[in-house]
């Protein structure tokens, strides 16, 4: 049977799911797309076997077929072609793949559609749906304060929490936290999951930023995300996630109120001269004087920068990890920002000015433990 | 490249000079320096003892029998690090580029001093500026390479000097024993050995391929070395890799309670000197030696640390997977390595400030009385675990019998 497309929507659909794809899967199929063709519908599908992604395309077809594509093999092949139509002549007797270009042709061997992994399918108990654009903001705040520790198994996804009228969305790998609430998306149903770091990083990559709709299916053990043309369907993590609502310290009498970008691009040049794996900084404030200042001893650099800064509260002197305070910078968007301090061994609050509609921000870093003797 | 000239300098029977200058009669004795239990080694022995078949690295028991009339020192080493201080401070003073691998030996790089007052003059003047002012005897050795140094300074003992000139080293290595190379420790010797291979002279006329095949990598190493070849450089200050702390019991134990004790009392201990030097450490090691001298370790890696409550009950738990023998116990040990300077980053789960202030204040402690002045109570048996900053600069205080 053959059917034909052209190379740019092809290649486009593909790079959507080809983050699924793992190298060196435990079932060699996993390294395919499966090519699933329906009354002129081509499914592109791809797993690995904790999350999937699915995408379709209209193509010119004579008849269905289901194939298992090699993606890498067949990538290469999109990307260095220019854009036409191409015609894919698929024999099922054998399992081949033929590519017809303008001036050439290509053979693949594939394997049986049949032997591709059944992609769970919607059962959901609830669904709810949110603006993409919402979604993509909300996973691109946390997703960078996930972490990538095995043996904490919890800490490696985003931990979204839903309510009745708000949603939050919370990750900390330990020793930074960040929690986005959105109290303008009103979701129906209380109950919480642990989003894998790898659908929500696929999420990111895929999602438009505009105010389609994305729905959200899910059931106690997966999540199904409809948008556009596009399906994303993952297992959670089954673990129980760290009640992060008790580290999150209350009282904190010392405020530092300080421009965004200053701060932020102080913090990114002290950094340089920081100590390249653990990236300590110091940060000591006293009067309305933030004192920066970092030393690499295996190296003997160092330096120092002074900022401006409206500061209440006692002097201290406190030790962070830059990339931390650079990441949580970065995840900010209006122009002034709060870092919330207590003393030197106590969680730092960062938080916005003032908050945008609709949102709730809040992050929080653990700080180095500094001796001064 | 230009001839370099590197000398090597080595304080001949350091712990035991030292032990003669404070007490004048042990002049002219034998004397055997180390652990004074049957279970010590010899750390240090004088020329007199050496005659009797006694070296360093042996046991204090066999020592003994061999040499009965040998005076037995326990020895003090804040007295060693002090004499030891006195000669790197004039070596300092003198040299701008000098090396301090161990607590007597150091290597000076005096390359480009030809041109103004010749090498070998400038340094047999410090030689005997050395021995004026410290009165410990040192000898050293004089050539272009650190290698070809080391052995000269080996051959020049005692108290007196050797300069192997430019173009002669092979003929100088040739006719010395293979032992005398310093990377050929007791097994590589019984390897060569075993092939007939005694003499530098024939290693030098081996091809160096064969050589690679018998010992890998090191072998080509080792052909250099014997062939007077080695550019590797004198390098002014090294960065300690690793701290650790073990400890050989008089008497071999099964008590699982005391062991833990100790090992508590050395993570403990590591822990408090990783935090003194600012320092935190991505691999712990365990060491278990059971009384028939199998020795074991295990390691694990674990997120940059500094805090007791990480290391502690890592190294335990190591134990436990390591101690599964049911023999008595020779020796434990701990080892940190993969050091980085910083500070410990704090958990939000697993920490909390009254943990991190009541560490903040135990330092506090330990800096201003000791080592040993506050310490959990589990690993309050555990005795001489407490040592100097391992953090200053200065070489690690080496046995003798530990040296590579």
């Amino acid at each position: 049977m053959k059917f034909i497309v052209s190379t740019s929507t092809l290649l486009h659909h593909l790079q959507t799911v080809a983050g699924v794809v793992v190298s060196k899967p435990v079932i060699p199929i996993l390294e395919t797309f499966l090519f699933d063709i329906k009354g002129g519908n081509l499914i592109v599908s791809a797993s690995d076997l904790e999350t999937s992604m699915t995408t379709s395309i209209k193509v010119e077809a004579d008849e269905d077929v289901s194939i298992a594509v090699p993606s890498k093999l067949c990538m290469d092949i999109l990307r260095t072609l220019p854009d036409q139509p191409i015609t894919f002549s698929i024999e099922t007797d054998s399992n081949s793949i033929e590519i017809h270009s303008g001036n050439g042709r290509y053979k693949l061997a594939g394997q049986p559609g049949a032997d591709f992994p059944k992609i769970p399918e919607v059962e959901s108990e609830s669904s709810f749906s949110i603006k993409s654009e919402v979604l993509l903001n909300a996973i691109g705040k946390t997703v960078f304060a996930t972490g990538n520790d095995e043996l904490r198994l919890n800490l490696t996804g985003i931990y979204v929490e839903l309510k009745n009228d708000n949603i939050s969305f919370v990750a900390t790998d330990a020793n930074r936290l960040v929690r986005y609430a959105r109290t303008d998306v009103a979701p129906g149903v209380e109950t919480t999951f642990i989003l894998p770091k790898k659908a929500a990083n696929l999420l990111k990559s895929s999602l438009s930023d505009d105010d389609s709709t994305v729905k959200i299916d899910f059931n106690s053990s997966n999540a199904f995300f409809g948008f556009g043309d596009n399906t994303l369907v993952c297992r959670f993590i089954d673990e129980r996630y760290p009640d992060y609502n008790a580290v999150i310290p209350k009282e904190n009498p010392n405020t530092l109120l300080i421009n965004r970008m200053e701060f932020l691009n102080s913090v990114k040049r002290i950094s340089i001269v920081a100590n390249k794996t653990t990236h300590q900084i110091r940060l000591k404030i006293a009067g309305s004087e933030l004192t920066l200042s970092a030393e690499d001893f295996d190296a003997s650099n160092e330096g120092l920068e002074k900022l401006s800064c409206d500061y209440t509260g006692e002097d201290i002197e406190i030790g962070f990890n830059s990339k931390f305070l650079m990441d949580m910078l970065n995840g900010m968007n209006t122009e002034m920002v709060k870092l919330e301090l207590s003393t030197p061994n106590r969680a730092g609050v960062l938080l916005p000015q003032e908050n945008e509609a609709g949102e709730d921000v809040l992050m929080l870093v653990m700080p180095m433990m500094l001796n001064n003797y | 490249m230009p001839a370099r000239s590197i000398m090597h300098m080595d304080l001949d029977t350091f712990f035991v000079s030292v032990e003669r200058l404070l007490d004048s009669r042990l002049e002219g004795k034998p004397i055997l320096l180390g652990g004074t239990s049957d279970r010590g080694v010899v750390a240090s022995c004088s020329y007199e003892a050496r005659s009797f078949g006694v070296h360093s690295g042996m046991s204090m028991k066999m020592a003994r029998q061999l040499c009965p009339e040998g005076i037995v020192i326990r020895g003090n080493s804040s007295n060693y690090m002090k004499y030891s201080a006195m000669v790197t401070d004039i070596i300092k003073e003198s040299f701008p580029l000098y090396e301090k691998t161990s607590i007597d030996e150091f290597y000076v790089d005096l390359s480009g001093m030809d041109r103004f007052f010749g090498c070998l003059k400038m340094a047999s003047e410090s030689r005997k500026r050395i021995i004026k002012e410290t009165g410990l005897p040192i000898s050293f050795g004089l050539s272009q390479n650190k290698t070809v140094s080391k052995v000269a300074t080996g051959e020049a003992k005692p108290n007196n000097q050797i300069k192997v000139d430019t173009g002669l080293e092979k003929a100088f290595l040739a006719p010395l024993s293979i032992k005398k190379i310093p990377m050929v420790g007791d097994k590589t010797y019984q390897l060569l050995s075993n092939l007939g291979v005694k003499q530098i002279r024939t290693l030098q006329q081996m091809q160096p391929e064969m050589l690679e095949k018998v010992l890998g990598k090191n072998g080509l190493l080792l052909w250099k070395k014997a062939n007077g070849v080695d550019t590797s450089p004198v390098i002014p200050y090294t960065e300690r890799k690793s701290i650790s702390t073990e400890r050989t019991f008089d008497r071999d134990t099964i008590d699982v309670a005391k062991l833990k004790g100790i090992l508590t009392a050395m993570a403990e201990n590591l822990a408090f000197q990783l935090r003194r030097g600012n320092k935190v450490c991505a691999c712990v090691t365990v060491k278990v030696r059971y009384s028939d001298f199998n020795t074991y370790t295990l390691q694990a890696h674990i997120p940059y640390s500094s805090a007791d409550h990480v290391l502690i009950p890592k190294v335990l738990e190591l134990f436990d997977r390591l101690y599964n023998k049911r023999l008595l116990v020779r020796l434990i040990g701990v080892r940190l390595s993969s050091l980085v300077t910083g500070s410990y980053q704090m958990d939000l789960f697993s920490d909390n400030e009254e943990l991190i202030n009541l560490y903040q204040a135990m330092d506090k402690i330990r800096n201003r009385f000791g080592d040993r002045s506050v310490m959990r109570a589990s690993g309050i048996q555990a005795r001489s675990i407490g040592r100097g900053n391992p953090f200053t600069g200065d070489a690690a205080p080496l046995l003798a019998n530990r040296r590579s």
